[in-house]
């Protein structure tokens, strides 16, 4: 009895509940309630929080969609099923449960605008080398029952040969790869990345597959008044910033507040395709730069790439000029001691490779022949540490392409590279072949300054493992390597074949050889003004009547005369803010170099040439009682200027022939300009070609301006 | 006869090499000193040494009440009272005539262009090259490069002129030239010390003859006591030699 009697109490409660959410749906209308049905438990998108209270991107976008709309709803957490079916019989008014959007259900039910993109993905354990559903074969596998993920193992399980294995909620399933009971789970993405996020060792290593919508749903026909709000709603959000921040609270897209809005100066090399390489566009692109740009994005941070070449980064991160190199730096034990590293991003290894007919197959075949390595590669680490067993000599390059172009003219008969770089050189047409497996496998690593720019090691592995979790980080790699050995690559870099003729090039590369040749303008120009005041001072210094000037002056020229440019090039840039501390601006610092370098050579010609006039000139200047500096300014300079100038001449053509070795610092002016287009498109010839044209019609200019100027003064 | 100038002790050397000796000479105003002595002997370096072309090692230079050895002199103001012209005349190849002879008037005395300049073409007309003004340096020959380094070295109005072999770099037929412009400033007074082989010169217009050598002064008096009862056994051979060529 009692039973009956509470039964019919609750008969009669429910219909007075449901009478009076009639009766208030209908009198305020403005504010109405929503009856939204949900899963009860599909976290990241539902799932009840400590409080026992439901939260998920679901709960959160229903919410803010209502509060933007202005209408007021009730999430019930009844189920998948059960909401689905309520919604179908009317007794719910939609369902937000990470519903995706197929054409079964579109005929019975309305869906809004999509929301949220999944699919299917699959993780291994995180210490697994298991990268492939290949490599599944034999193995046995874990699924969830029902789930769409399930679904999508068995369709491919025949075609991979692998075994499943079926559990009923997720941790199960995730326990039983931790375990090692199964090697590989198939999971929705965002679920999987949620996972990962909350701590499972697991790792995701595929890209989404059967990948689909969730979608907001409506029966069909009715409650078109709220799709109309949630799409509406779902737009402002998304506008907003709102959906972000909903959806990065639950999969790690949170910026990171130490970095956030901070801007960091990174380097890496200008020729190391697909890591970092110029576009079309002279943009830099390659998985190095969409990396770093997406963790950018991802932490709230900014960064400003700087190609200057993989030595001079490395250089300037350790000496403090830049915050952090990535450039497809191999992680090893020396440089460990100098720098911080990210978790490794890359996992790379050394390959050899041979031109495209050579016979030559295995690494003794190398015995007396000159192989071509690239400075500082962990590619040139390992040829250099088999080099005696296989009784080969090296030659070194400073960049990828040169070192390219020994093999394909027969200069070497084979080069080592890192796998994907060559890959990728050879999808791009480098006439080479690649010979061996990868040999000394080595992860890439991002870098900082050992103590130095912890905030962004962090931010940079903190993003890392997001990009991997959201499978940013393999779209990223799929776009330029393919998805597996026989994946094409992406179309970045190619050009069309009409755009590699000479005039292609140079109708192509115009903005970038134009403004490359205004930096080396610019350089020159600015080097000899301060060069030519440098020297004079110094070669003046050198004839007063004063041992210890003359001495600063001789031992000035000694040391500046002495260096290689290139060394005193890489001193000032990298060494002098080693020492102090202060930053040096790249092209200051080239400004400097070439006024000391060129100021030397000046301040010897200007020297000897105050010392090639007759001295009874000076003696006579004196005798009559002008004093050193008016005999000097009168007679002697006047004299002697008339003999250098053919110097001075000389002096400003080899300036502006020599701002090409300013490239090792980066600086973009010609020459560096060069090396980033071919880079790209591997036309060393042509573009060597058009870039050396360049340099004598400068150069010619320069002559004739000069002869000019010599025929005034000879007057 | 004041005394103009007065040379004691002067030692000159360069590292271990003594060129001069110890030298000990008078020179009066208006007169004019010819020194000659064979070469290596140091006579040059005795020149060069008065106004301080070359450094004396010790001794005194007294040039007015002055030592102008000692430190702390001005010595280019010292040089503005002495002029000096070279074996190699030593015109600025830069200059024309005109301004060879006005540089130092301009820089110096703070003259106006237009008061240098008529100065300059009054000294070119008295070295017979008025004509010359806006010539260039090397459109002249050598007598009339040497007249024009005399006119400059007059542009300053010196006290004391010095010559060092002022006709040994000339052609032959130019020397005449040069000696006769030498003459003339004699015969107007002018304190010289003249080093050179020119020995019809010192007879004529030398007051007093000094034979330098070995880095001394072996003998010095009259041209008639030097050249016709010569003492020294040296002077006697150099007189020989340089005589009967």
């Amino acid at each position: 009895m009692k039973q009956k009697i509470f039964k019919s109490l609750g008969w009669v409660a429910l219909l007075v509940g449901l009478l009076f959410c009639l009766v208030q749906s209908t009198v305020t209308a403005q504010a109405k309630t929503y009856q939204i049905g949900t899963d009860v438990t599909y976290p990241p998108f539902e799932f009840a929080n400590k409080q026992n209270k439901y939260v998920g991107i679901d709960i959160d976008i229903m919410n803010a969609v209502a509060k933007e709309e202005g209408f007021k709803v009730n999430i019930k957490p009844v189920g998948f099923n059960a909401a689905v079916q309520s919604v179908q019989s009317g007794q719910l008014d939609g369902v937000i449960a990470g519903m995706t959007i197929t054409p079964e259900r579109k005929a019975k039910f309305d869906f809004g605008t999509p929301y949220y993109k999944t699919g299917v993905v699959m993780a291994v354990g995180k210490n697994s080398d298991i990268k492939s559903f290949k490599q599944l074969k034999g193995k046995r596998v874990a699924l969830k029952t029902g789930t769409a993920a399930a679904d999508y193992a068995n369709s491919i399980k025949k075609k991979y040969g692998f075994k499943t294995v079926t559990f009923d909620d997720s941790n199960n399933m995730y326990e039983d790869v931790t375990t090692g009971n199964s090697v590989a789970c198939f999971e929705d993405q965002p679920v999987m990345q949620y996972g990962i996020k909350q701590g499972l060792k697991l790792k995701i290593v595929s890209s989404p597959a059967n990948t689909g919508w969730y979608g907001f749903a409506v029966k069909k026909g009715q409650n078109t008044e709220l799709r109309k709000k949630f799409n509406q709603g779902l737009k402002k959000i998304q506008a907003n910033g709102t959906y972000d921040k909903i959806v990065g609270k639950y999969l790690g897209n949170k910026t990171n507040p130490k970095v956030k809005g901070k801007t960091f100066t990174i380097g890496t090399d200008v020729t190391f395709p697909p890591f970092e390489f110029a576009n079309k566009h002279n943009k830099y692109v390659g998985i190095d730069m969409d990396l770093i740009r997406a963790i950018a994005n991802e932490q709230g941070f900014k960064v400003k790439i700087k190609p200057v070449g993989f030595n001079a980064a490395v250089q300037a991160v350790e000496s403090g000029q830049l915050d952090g190199v990535i450039s497809g730096m191999s992680i090893t034990n020396e440089r460990k001691a100098k720098f911080d590293f990210s978790q490794p991003y890359f996992m790379s290894g050394v390959v050899m490779a041979v031109g495209k007919n050579s016979k030559i197959t295995k690494l003794s075949q190398l015995k007396g022949k000159r192989v071509a390595i690239k400075t500082g590669t962990s590619a040139a680490d390992y040829a250099n540490s088999i080099k005696k067993k296989y009784g080969f000599h090296t030659v070194t390059f400073d960049d990828s392409n040169n070192m390219y172009q020994d093999v394909t003219t027969g200069n070497s008969v084979a080069c080592f590279e890192d796998h994907p770089v060559m890959k990728y050189a050879i999808k791009q047409g480098t006439k080479l072949k690649i010979v061996t497996k990868p040999a000394e496998s080595a992860p890439y690593g991002f870098a900082v300054k050992k103590g130095h720019n912890q905030a962004l090691l962090a931010a940079f592995n903190t993003g890392l493992k997001d990009l991997k979790a959201s499978g940013t980080y393999d779209k990223i790699k799929a776009k330029y390597l393919g998805t597996d050995d026989n994946g094409s690559v992406a179309k970045t870099a190619a050009d069309d074949a009409g755009s590699r003729s000479f005039f292609g090039l140079i109708k192509q590369n115009q903005g970038a050889l134009l403004s490359g040749l205004s930096e080396t303008m610019w350089l020159t120009v600015v080097s000899i003004f301060f060069a030519t005041i440098f020297g004079v001072i110094v070669g003046l210094l050198g004839v007063v009547p004063s041992k210890f000037s003359n001495g600063v002056s001789s031992t000035l020229i000694y040391i500046f005369r002495g260096m290689p440019l290139l060394v005193l090039a890489l001193f000032i840039y990298t060494g002098i803010p080693s020492l102090t501390g202060t930053k040096i601006p790249a092209f200051i610092a080239g400004v400097v170099t070439l006024t000391f370098n060129e100021g030397a050579y000046i301040a010897a010609f200007v020297k000897g040439g105050i010392e090639a006039v007759d001295p009874g000139q000076m003696e006579a200047a004196r005798s009559l009682g002008l004093p050193f500096g008016k005999s000097m300014r009168r007679v002697i300079l006047p004299q002697g200027i008339r003999i250098m100038i053919p110097s001075f001449i000389n002096q400003f053509i080899i300036t502006l022939k020599d701002t090409s070795i300013l490239s090792i610092i980066g600086l973009l002016e010609l020459t560096q300009t060069g090396k980033i287009i071919i880079a790209r498109n591997l036309e060393g010839f042509k573009v060597w070609t058009i870039v050396a044209v360049m340099y004598l019609i400068i150069i010619t200019l320069l002559t004739w301006l000069s002869n000019w100027v010599q025929r005034r003064t000879k007057v | 006869m004041s005394e103009k100038l007065r040379v004691t002790n002067l030692v000159k050397t360069f590292g271990t090499n003594n060129v001069l000796k110890g030298i000990n000479l008078t020179v009066n105003e208006n007169e004019v000193v010819v020194i000659i002595g064979p070469s290596g002997s140091g006579k040059s370096t005795l020149l060069r040494a008065l106004n301080r072309l070359e450094e004396p090692t010790s001794g005194s230079i007294v040039i007015d009440n002055v030592d102008i050895a000692s430190k702390g002199v001005d010595i280019d103001t010292v040089r503005e009272n002495i002029g000096m012209v070279f074996q190699h005349f030593n015109l600025f190849s830069n200059l024309s005539v005109g301004e060879n002879i006005m540089l130092a008037p301009v820089e110096l005395k703070k003259e106006t262009k237009e008061q240098a300049s008529a100065q300059a073409k009054k000294l070119l007309k008295t070295v017979g090259l008025e004509e010359k003004f806006d010539a260039t340096v090397q459109s002249l020959s050598g007598g009339q490069q040497q007249r024009v380094a005399i006119a400059r070295a007059l542009a300053m109005n010196p006290d004391i002129m010095l010559f060092d072999e002022p006709t040994s770099a000339l052609d032959p037929e130019m020397v005449g030239d040069v000696l006769a412009v030498m003459k003339d400033l004699a015969k107007k007074g002018m304190t010289m010390i003249v080093v050179t082989h020119e020995m019809g010169f010192a007879k004529e217009v030398a007051d007093r003859v000094v034979f330098v050598d070995d880095g001394q002064i072996l003998e010095q008096g009259t041209p008639d006591q030097m050249f016709e009862h010569p003492k020294n056994e040296r002077l006697q051979d150099f007189l020989n030699k340089i005589l009967n060529v």
